[in-house]
């Protein structure tokens, strides 16, 4: 793996200058939020931020998304296209956290048999660049907890750790080496700096919460699909879904039409199992009619589903869900009261 | 990369109104290029997505089988939008299929058993694509006694009806038609489809019970194969489930671990035993 250093002060207009030949999405400040936007000319990367408020899985799989257009014929309504292909693009800033959802709903779009174009064309054609936790940023953070770590390259390209007065840059797969070429000539780390990273690895993880029980409660979430426990999470939930909305893992999502006179388009959208529609059928009957089975659906699907068919936990433990709820649901108490139980 | 979601185009080639309350009917659909129904292989069991552009998609059982080649037939009641609109269309409309979707009735680890196919009202679409597919005189050797219990509320709800006298009149397959209650002009069985199980008494000696019905026909059948010594290895049903993509990403439809799309429709009852009860 190449590993080179990135002067600080160089590090905004290397980026700058990628994002005057393709499209890079980076960090800005959005009135009180940081999200992440299209590098415009004249726009300044942020690299020191917490976490931006949305997760960005939506450069892959976006919250409303065209599935393909049709138009009327005399017969019916015909296909007219599919849509169209993604564009090269790089997305700089991410989170490890966030870089490592991406790797476990890879497990969901990209699966052997069932390829999601859609998704796999803009993954294929991303350059994810990162930006390490040396100070993980919330009280929230409890990715440590969920196998992740606030210097995890997994899911990167490029990952960059702030080591004081530069960047230590990893270029961690081929389409990183390619953006290597793109940044011109940087100087080859040297093992001081390996070992400020080791350092550095090793405060980042103490001040994280690696506490949070989440591969532990997988035993008894597989005998206790019925337990009193359930009926106890979910009286304060509103259903508004934020928590799905923000979580970088959740991939749940909805397919419907939009006619205008005789032409039409198929769409997907992110769809919410904290909604009573998500599951109910045309004769009525809904398989998880209350807030108590939703939440447990949600609970169980990140905790042992996933676990069972991939062998990982979907939480990244990015604390946004913690963060966010309007009713103070917290995902880590739930955890770990269940492995209290 | 071959898209998923993209709809295969099919045409309309027949409409058949299946029963007198007239909600059920059999669309009879052809693949509009050659290549799409080779590529289209399944077996009874499975599903598709029928697609209305400017409606929506619903997942229907394939009620053909693959031992009629040249289309694909689905017996859809009248329900919510995509089916209502299916319902209003005429023959030469064009319109979609995505599949074929999910698992199959176990074919395979049935050859070679005698089969007891039980279903209610119209939930008998996959299996008259199973019983199609055994009759066929290149399968039917591979097949021990087949028993047919089928049942509807009253005669005028009974589907396939020119196909139920076929298969009585051969001497192949043990054909018990029932309603629930019959009319002036019905002459055969009455009965409730567990009743009707239960003086059937078909063997489990090297046996398998498929069922498909209403969720209350299949909990008072269940307990009939139980004592005639069928076990749960050697009973499948098939679940429905509200469903998007059909192929395990939207995430709606599982039980437990499993997708229904994906995984199932078709489990055993050993199987159901181990998934949650949320269906």
């Amino acid at each position: 793996m190449e590993k080179r250093v990135i002067q600080k002060d160089a590090l905004v207009g290397i980026i700058q200058k990628m994002a005057e030949n393709m499209v890079v999405y980076a960090p800005v400040k959005d009135e009180d939020n940081v999200l992440f936007k299209i590098l415009e000319k004249g726009m300044e990367p942020l690299l020191d931020f917490d976490n931006t408020k949305n997760a960005p899985k939506n450069f892959f799989f976006p919250q409303t998304e065209v599935m393909m257009r049709y138009m009327g014929t005399e017969r019916g309504k015909e296909l007219f296209t599919g849509e169209g292909e993604a564009k090269e693009a790089v997305l700089f800033g991410v989170r490890p956290c966030d870089a490592r959802s991406f790797v476990l709903i890879d497990n969901i779009f990209n699966d052997p048999k069932y390829k999601d174009p859609y998704y796999i064309d803009r993954r294929e054609k991303t350059t994810i660049i990162s930006l390490a936790c040396v100070q993980p940023p919330y009280t929230t953070c409890f990715c440590t907890s969920v196998d992740g770590h606030p210097l995890s390259s997994e899911g990167v390209d490029v990952s960059l750790i702030d080591v004081g007065d530069s960047y230590l840059a990893e270029f961690v797969t081929s389409k990183g080496e390619e953006i290597l070429k793109k940044m011109g000539d940087l100087p080859v780390a040297d093992d001081a700096l390996e070992a400020k990273k080791q350092e550095l690895y090793e405060a980042a993880e103490r001040e994280v919460n690696g506490a949070v029980p989440a591969r532990a409660i997988k035993p008894w979430m597989d005998e206790n699909f019925e337990h009193p426990f359930w009926d106890t999470i979910h009286h304060s939930c509103l259903a508004c879904g934020t928590c799905t909305y923000l979580c970088p893992t959740c991939h749940c999502f909805d397919i419907t039409d939009e006619v205008k006179k005789e032409n039409g388009r198929r769409i997907r959208s992110w769809d919410s199992c904290m909604s009573w529609l998500f599951t109910i059928e045309t004769s009525g009957h809904n398989p998880r009619p209350s807030q108590k089975q939703r939440w447990r659906q949600r609970t169980m699907h990140k905790f042992k589903y996933f676990v069972d068919n991939f062998d990982a936990v979907a939480c990244v433990g990015c604390g946004r869900c913690v963060m966010y709820c309007p009713v103070n649901i917290d995902i880590r108490k739930i955890v770990t009261d269940i492995s209290n139980l | 990369m071959q898209n998923p979601y993209i709809p295969i185009p099919v045409d309309v080639a027949k409409i058949i109104t299946e029963v007198t309350t007239k909600d059920i009917k059999t669309f009879r659909l052809t693949f509009v290029n050659k290549e799409d129904e080779e590529r289209f292989a399944y077996l009874p069991g499975q599903f598709a997505e029928l697609s209305i552009f400017g409606k929506g998609e619903s997942p229907i059982g394939i009620a053909s089988s693959p031992t009629q080649p040249g289309y694909l037939e689905f017996t859809v009641q009248r329900a919510g939008v995509v089916t209502s609109e299916l319902h209003s269309i005429e023959e030469g409309f064009r319109m979609g299929v995505r599949g074929p979707l999910g698992n199959t009735w176990p074919i395979d680890y049935l050859k070679g058993k005698n089969i007891v196919i039980v279903g209610g009202g119209f939930a008998f679409t996959t299996l008259r694509s199973l019983l199609n597919y055994m009759i066929h005189e290149d399968n039917r050797s591979d097949f021990g006694k087949i028993t047919v219990v089928y049942g509807a509320r009253e005669p005028g709800l009974l589907i396939y009806k020119d196909e139920l006298a076929a298969w009585e009149a051969r001497d192949d397959v043990d054909m018990n038609v029932t309603v629930d209650k019959g009319d002036a002009t019905w002459t055969g069985r009455e009965g409730f489809v567990p009743a009707v199980c239960e003086q059937v008494a078909p063997s489990s000696e090297n046996a398998v019970a498929v069922i498909c019905g209403p969720p209350i026909m299949i909990r008072f059948t269940l307990p009939v194969f139980f004592n005639l010594g069928f076990s749960k290895e050697n009973i499948y049903t098939s679940l429905e489930m509200r469903m998007k993509c059909g192929i395990g990403k939207c995430g709606r439809c599982n039980v437990g671990s499993k997708y229904v799309c994906k995984d199932g429709p078709v489990f055993s009852l050993a199987e159901l035993d181990t998934l949650t009860k949320e269906y």
